[in-house]
């Protein structure tokens, strides 16, 4: 019992976090009030802290403690979201609460608890995080939804109370939110069905158990309807085709803050659980007779879930990509942007874990991937929201056009080179940190066989050159356009600090990337013992 | 090694078929029984709406304070607090005397009670006990 609570204190801790922030917030007092930031990024530091330290991994993990199909992936997971998470906190102040707090600190109104909405803002921040986390550390299909669902609910609220104060992108943060809500309720109601399916199938809603079940019973006709309709809702949450359609115009419509959070956390809750699926199914079969699909011996997916992510792959890609180059939205080429990268990184997911290698192991390209995306998402998406201009009804909104930062590089240095730089490392333009985590996907892909997936990948990676080069070019070899002062810096420093931090880590991570390779290279290491091995827990009475 | 198209047994499910089946039919029989069996004697008092033997007065669609809804907000904060509670009760007596899990039972439902307060204290800071 209490071997389950050693994978959970990174959690509490944000839990406890959010308790507070969500009193420290409503405070009457301006510096109290403010605090709550504060108190986000200590609960994110101690739960990142608490991760590292306390997680167990490899053979630590028992099958009645967690998942045993990828043991060490809780430990690299959750160290490496709160790492982004700290990064994406600092996008956060300001989003919320901006014109209210400036009408108070002129006296012209009054502190009103009710129509505040910081304190749930942070709080909300915090539990999607934890959310997040438990994905990492899930083991059970009823504990992944929830996990899942608790990721995506607040996201839905951070949405529709980010547009700020003025009227225009109020509205359009509003709209965004209820798009962005009702596609993932049904989402969620696909993949819940999927779940349901796949108990029906195996008798079990334990990943150990299902693990066991399908390797040693084969894949019915049940599961893997059960396997597509899980694949099919979890598209949702990582923007690929064909749940794709929300991307854009959520991504701009909510502020670019929350944008930037909405690329990396559900994107990775995604991600985690496709890796959890798959591994449950097992990278074992091989093709057998009448073209049907046996276990053991092969190193693929069963047929048909390899072909359908093989698809979901190639299409994500390039219609991500193809749509970015219209764009003249910077908010709308990265959400296309962050479809494409989801394409890319189901590559790997394709490839399975190979002999263990890294350079083979597409289980560690996806999960290095997502950490290497993150760090460098989070500049791009900073860069936006530190620079802003009026709206028609005075209020100060961040810019979303092509044209809004065009010579950055000469009038804000210090937003138009971080954003030179991530733009790069997005196109995985070597030495960046980009291009470290492309490689392993090409590679891997390359040794399980999918030549002609390697093929749509690396064209792919040339169009994106061209929208991605596009960016680098606007800010840095542009001339400012003639009403470039309608564009100022925001007030708000710390967005500024994300953005060079951003760009610094994209920079110096590549000095260190043998250890962080080698760390996603452990989390995407199967048990000592062969995971077959695990019983069917009889401690599902937790 | 297993064929990959083992036969699914869906032939388990039947039963749960067969009764949402049966509970379609029993409503949509009754539903037409009734029309076809059932007297029609109509009248101003019948016509009228059901209220428990009152006479009903008014319309349905009265404004009220919004406050309302965030009351039924924190009315759910302690239902759920009951929800846990209650089935956390009874079992809690079962534990043997001396039972090492004793001390962690009781500090985990004290960090549950503790995380209702703060929701309390939240909504109470929120000012939603307060009216005016």
């Amino acid at each position: 019992m209490m071997d389950r609570l050693a994978y959970l204190w990174p959690e509490i801790a944000l839990f406890i976090a959010a308790c507070v922030v969500m009193v420290v917030g409503i405070s009457p007092s301006v510096a109290t009030r403010k605090f709550a930031a504060v108190v986000a990024g200590l609960g994110v530091v101690a739960a990142g802290i608490l991760a590292w330290t306390t997680t167990p991994s490899g053979n630590a993990v028992t099958a009645s403690s967690g998942q045993v199909l990828l043991p060490g992936l809780a430990l690299y997971a959750k160290v490496g979201i709160a790492i982004v998470a700290l990064l994406l906190l600092l996008l956060k102040p300001g989003t919320v609460d901006r014109a209210e707090e400036a009408a108070i600190a002129l006296g012209v109104q009054k502190f009103d608890a009710l129509r505040t909405n910081r304190a749930e803002f942070f709080s909300f921040f915090l539990f999607s995080v934890m959310g997040l986390m438990l994905v990492a550390g899930a083991d059970d299909l009823i504990w992944l939804f929830l996990a899942l669902e608790l990721t995506s609910l607040p996201t839905y609220i951070m949405v529709a109370i980010s547009g700020g104060a003025g009227r225009e992108p109020a509205a359009r943060a509003q709209e965004a939110s209820v798009k962005y809500f009702f596609l993932g309720a049904l989402g969620a109601a696909v993949f819940l069905y999927g779940f349901a399916m796949l108990y029906g199938a195996t008798g079990s809603t334990n990943l150990n158990a299902i693990h066991l079940s399908l390797t040693t019973g084969g894949v019915s006709g049940l599961a893997l309807a059960g396997l597509l309709m899980s694949v099919l809702g979890i598209c949702f949450k990582i923007a690929a085709v064909p749940m794709h359609f929300y991307t854009p115009d959520v991504y701009q419509g909510a502020s670019p803050s929350v944008a930037g959070f909405l690329a990396f956390v559900p994107k990775t809750a995604g991600f985690l659980s496709l890796l959890l699926l798959a591994s449950a199914v097992g990278w074992t079969w091989a093709p057998g007779e009448n073209g049907l699909t046996v276990s053991g011996g092969g190193t693929s997916l069963p047929e048909p879930l390899r072909i359908l992510f093989w698809v979901i792959a190639a299409l994500t890609m390039t219609i991500g990509n193809v749509l970015a180059l219209q764009q003249k939205s910077v908010r709308r080429i990265l959400a296309y942007s962050s479809i494409a990268h989801s394409g890319y990184m189901l590559v790997g997911l394709i490839a399975g874990p190979g002999d263990g290698s890294f350079t083979k192991n597409g289980v560690a390209a996806v999960l290095f991937y997502l950490f290497c995306y993150g760090v460098m998402n989070v500049g791009t998406f900073a860069v936006l929201s530190g620079l802003e201009r009026k709206t028609r009804d005075g209020q100060m909104s961040e810019i979303d056009s092509i044209e809004d930062i065009r010579g950055l590089c000469a009038t804000h240095p210090r937003l138009g080179w971080p954003m030179a730089i991530c733009s790069l490392s997005l196109l995985g333009f070597p030495p960046l940190l980009g291009f470290w985590a492309k490689l392993p996907l090409f590679t891997s892909a390359i040794s399980a066989g999918e030549i002609i997936l390697v093929i749509v990948l690396g064209l792919n990676s040339a169009i994106a050159a061209f929208y991605y080069l596009r960016l680098f070019g606007a800010v840095f070899l542009e001339k400012p356009e003639a009403g470039a002062g309608e564009v100022t810096a925001s007030p708000f420093v710390s967005r500024r600090v994300a953005a060079m931090v951003s760009a610094a880590l994209v920079v110096a991570l590549v000095v260190v990337v043998g250890q962080l390779t080698d760390a996603s290279r452990k989390a995407a290491a199967p048990k000592a013992e062969p995971a077959a091995s695990a019983t069917i827990p009889a401690s599902m009475n937790h | 090694m297993s064929n990959f198209l083992a036969t699914s047994d869906l032939s388990s499910y039947l039963p749960i078929f067969l009764v949402t089946l049966m509970a379609a039919g029993f409503a949509i029989a009754n539903f037409f029984i009734t029309m076809i069996l059932g007297p029609k004697r109509d009248g101003k008092v019948k016509g009228e709406t059901y209220e428990s033997g009152m006479v009903p007065m008014g319309t349905a669609r009265k404004r009220f304070n919004v406050r309302f809804y965030l009351i039924a907000m924190v009315f759910l904060v302690f239902d759920v607090e009951i929800i846990f509670l209650y089935p956390w009760a009874t079992t809690f007596p079962n534990l043997a005397h001396g039972d090492s899990n004793a001390i962690i039972w009781l500090s985990r439902i004290f960090f549950f009670l503790l995380t209702t307060v703060v929701a309390y204290v939240y909504g109470y800071r929120k000012g939603v006990f307060k009216f005016d």
